[in-house]
């Protein structure tokens, strides 16, 4: 049965990692919605605001007023920019997909792959968006590419509303005119790299999921109360995954002078037996400190492909 | 007009700049730190001129804004959640200035424990300090809000300073379209402000906030403050009168939807009011006679306009996204008190908290709260003050336990 109010509204949903442009995505999407004429809603959600960490936000456009706000538990789209959080039981990546939902992951694994290791429901698309911006734009931020995916997606977004949203939106945050023109680019080229709208994107969303009220009973204070009595709870939260580069030490031609252990601003670099420097890749972050400070330019950075 | 994406705080920014405010002294917390950026970038650019500064506080925020808007300048500021707090004791003492300064709260529950989504507890602590509260459930509502709230605030028969609330995230983050007046049509809407109560100039010395000592004149001044309050319930409605003369777009005290004809009624504010209104229309689908209300204004409180709004309804309930513990909801309180003397008043009212911490109130819940106003009705039985929470929530925070460690069994040993 068709559901006449659910099939005026499309929501999408970006995960990424804050600084990687999930935010300027759901921007961009927005912006080309509104030009097209759609209400729209688009928000980005942080937790403790800081860059690497998992990141959502939102778009919805809709052909009526939209009677809701906030996070989009159930998306239409839902696109993983970084590839490191399928893997990330706290970032929820599935959280909400049902038959109907079109999940986008940035891979170079084709959607085989991505559906027989996570074995989830609904459609799969796959494209190595990194790949582009970094061929195209010279960085792997990522903002204009998802955009354009996921535009191409709804079916009801333009090539040209794309390029004005990308412009508009990069022009208010004061990028430079040429960098801009890159990402039109880029976007273009991921715009028309995904097929047209899967079929199934019309059906109805399913109706909330059926949950029950409780009636909550006191707890013990231990309980009751904000407070974590476990010890050395730090340590079980790698932070290896969030690296896009992998630092490399030729220890052939390192001095050991212990500038990328003293610089290292997580701690991940420890000195060996023998005084050379090891690096703690269960940990590093990727942020590439070591690699500008080594005065014998003696590390080198190597792309991350296969994060998970 | 133009109509452009804009969030919340960049709405307020531009409810700022369109009022042509002289001063804004800032300090910045998120999830209100847009406006200010916003608003400093401009200055900093040339499209505003104004006076920015950036305080070491928001006890040193709210005292600059008290004192510049005694000097008869308009001010403008915008704070939230702990930081509405920590200036806390200088809410009293410039509502007790009766300077008519606008001020913004993005609000975002309070801490332990630690948050950044919103509720209410923050705003309303702020309920008793004489400050004009009205809560907003737009992003185009809080730029109107702000023009229309100097036009109150500076009004002779008010003279209060205003507090604008709009929810941290749902508002404050969220981008949707917002016409933005012109020039123009606001310098129509709003003058000048020429006070003829506060203006201190270096030639005109006076004394404003003076010490008095004994009951009958400290008396005599908080009650001169309730009154004032009590005046923007027409003032309001006037000042929207003419809003709606020259913008088009109207605001009330209380926000009536698909009240008319309706039994059932729920009663909200801010910006989870349209989760509210959702489900209003899935109940009405399935033919049940459900309405709701969202209280704008919240100080002064329009209890006539709720008494005529409620009057005939077989059953209300209040959702406060707010709990003030050891008595339950803080705007059920204000609802029940209002219509106790009403004869022909809805038979019961029933009260829940939820939302808090920026939980959401799902269709469950709505559920919920209609199956046990029937109930209550049926059996004429009005249970104390409910949480809601669901299943899904249990599941979640049993699961952040497990990961804390938190068993009681561990925590014994
Ligand atoms: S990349 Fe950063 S985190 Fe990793 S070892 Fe180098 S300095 Fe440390
Ligand atoms: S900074 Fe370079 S040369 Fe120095 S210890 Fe590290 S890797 Fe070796």
């Amino acid at each position: 049965m068709k559901n006449s109010t659910n099939e005026m509204i499309k929501r999408v949903r970006f995960h990424g990692r804050g600084g990687q442009g999930m935010k300027t995505a759901s921007r961009i999407v927005g912006t080309a919605s509104f030009l097209e004429g759609f209400f729209v809603q688009d928000c980005p959600l942080y937790g403790a605001e800081r860059r690497g960490a998992p990141m959502v936000a939102f778009t919805r456009l809709s052909k009526e007023p939209i009677l809701e706000r906030g996070l989009i538990v159930s998306p239409d789209i839902n696109i993983i920019a970084d590839e490191t959080l399928l893997g990330d039981k706290n970032a929820n990546v599935f959280q909400g997909i049902w038959e109907g939902t079109v999940t986008i992951v940035n891979t170079h694994y084709p959607a085989s792959h991505v559906r027989n290791v996570h074995g989830i429901v609904g459609e799969i698309v796959t494209l190595d968006v990194t790949e582009i911006a970094l061929n195209v734009i010279g960085e792997s931020v990522l903002s204009s590419t998802a955009a354009a995916v996921v535009c191409k997606l709804t079916g009801v977004i333009s090539e040209s509303s794309l390029e004005k949203a990308v412009t508009r939106e990069l022009s208010s945050i004061n990028l430079k005119k040429e960098t801009i023109q890159k990402n039109v680019q880029a976007a273009l080229i991921c715009f028309d790299r995904i097929p047209e709208a899967h079929p199934h994107y019309f059906e109805p969303i399913k109706e909330d999921k059926k949950d029950e009220i409780v009636k909550l009973e006191y707890a013990d204070a231990c309980l009751g109360s904000p407070s974590v009595y476990a010890k050395g709870s730090t340590k079980l939260k790698k932070t290896g995954n969030w690296r896009l580069f992998r630092p490399v030490i030729d220890h052939e031609k390192c001095s050991r002078c212990y500038t990328c252990f003293v610089y290292c601003p997580h701690s991940c670099i420890s000195i060996d037996g023998d005084g050379y420097p090891q690096i703690d890749y269960d940990n590093c972050k990727g942020c590439l400190t070591c690699f500008y400070e080594c005065p014998k330019k003696v590390i080198s950075k190597d792309r991350e492909v296969k994060a998970w | 007009m133009v109509k452009e994406m804009l969030t919340g705080n960049s709405a307020a920014a531009w409810g700022a700049r369109l009022s042509e405010v002289d001063y804004i002294p800032a300090f910045p917390i998120t999830p209100q730190t847009e406006i200010i950026e916003v608003i400093s970038q401009w200055i900093n650019d040339g499209e505003m001129n104004a006076k920015f500064t950036n305080m070491d506080s928001e006890h040193s925020m709210i005292t600059a804004a008290g004192t510049a808007a005694a000097t008869g300048a308009r001010v403008f500021s915008a704070t939230s959640s702990q930081g509405l707090l920590y200036g806390y004791e200088m809410l009293y003492n410039v509502t007790g200035w009766r300077v008519p300064l606008v001020l913004v709260n993005v609000s975002r529950g309070l801490s332990a424990p630690i948050t950044l989504e919103p509720d209410h507890n923050d705003v309303l602590s702020a309920r008793d300090s004489g400050f004009i509260q009205i809560h907003a459930e737009t992003c185009q509502e809080i730029l109107d809000t702000i023009l229309m709230a100097y036009r109150i605030a500076e009004d002779e028969r008010v003279l209060l300073p205003v507090l604008i609330n709009m929810d941290g995230f749902y508002l404050s983050f969220t981008r949707e379209p917002v016409e933005v007046p012109g020039k123009d049509e606001v310098s129509k809407f709003l003058p000048e402000y020429n006070p003829k109560h506060a203006f201190f100039k270096a030639s005109n010395p006076m004394s404003q906030g003076v010490a008095v000592l004994g009951g009958s004149a400290y008396s005599y001044f908080k009650y001169q403050m309730h009154l004032a309050s009590l005046n923007v319930l027409t003032v309001h409605d006037e000042v929207a009168g003419e809003f709606k003369r020259i913008f088009g777009r109207s605001y009330s005290a209380i926000e009536a939807f698909k009240i008319d004809d309706a039994e059932y009624v729920i009663i909200m504010s801010n910006s989870f009011t349209i989760k509210g209104k959702a489900a209003v229309n899935k109940f009405r689908e399935k033919g049940l006679k459900a309405g709701l209300l969202r209280l704008r204004l919240i100080r002064p409180f329009p209890s006539n306009e709720l008494k005529t709004l409620l009057k005939g309804k077989k059953a209300v309930a209040v959702i406060d996204q707010n709990i003030s513990p050891g008595s339950g909801g803080i705007l059920s309180k204000d609802v029940t008190t209002a219509l106790y003397h009403e004869p022909d008043r809805p038979e019961v009212i029933l009260s829940f908290i939820g939302g808090l911490g920026g939980k959401d109130i799902s269709h469950a819940e709505f559920n919920h709260i209609v199956e046990e106003m029937e109930k209550s009705i049926e059996t004429g039985i009005v249970p104390e003050t409910q949480l809601l929470y669901t299943k899904n929530d249990l599941d979640q925070i049993n699961n952040l336990l497990n990961i804390a460690g938190k068993t009681l069994e561990e925590l014994r040993n």
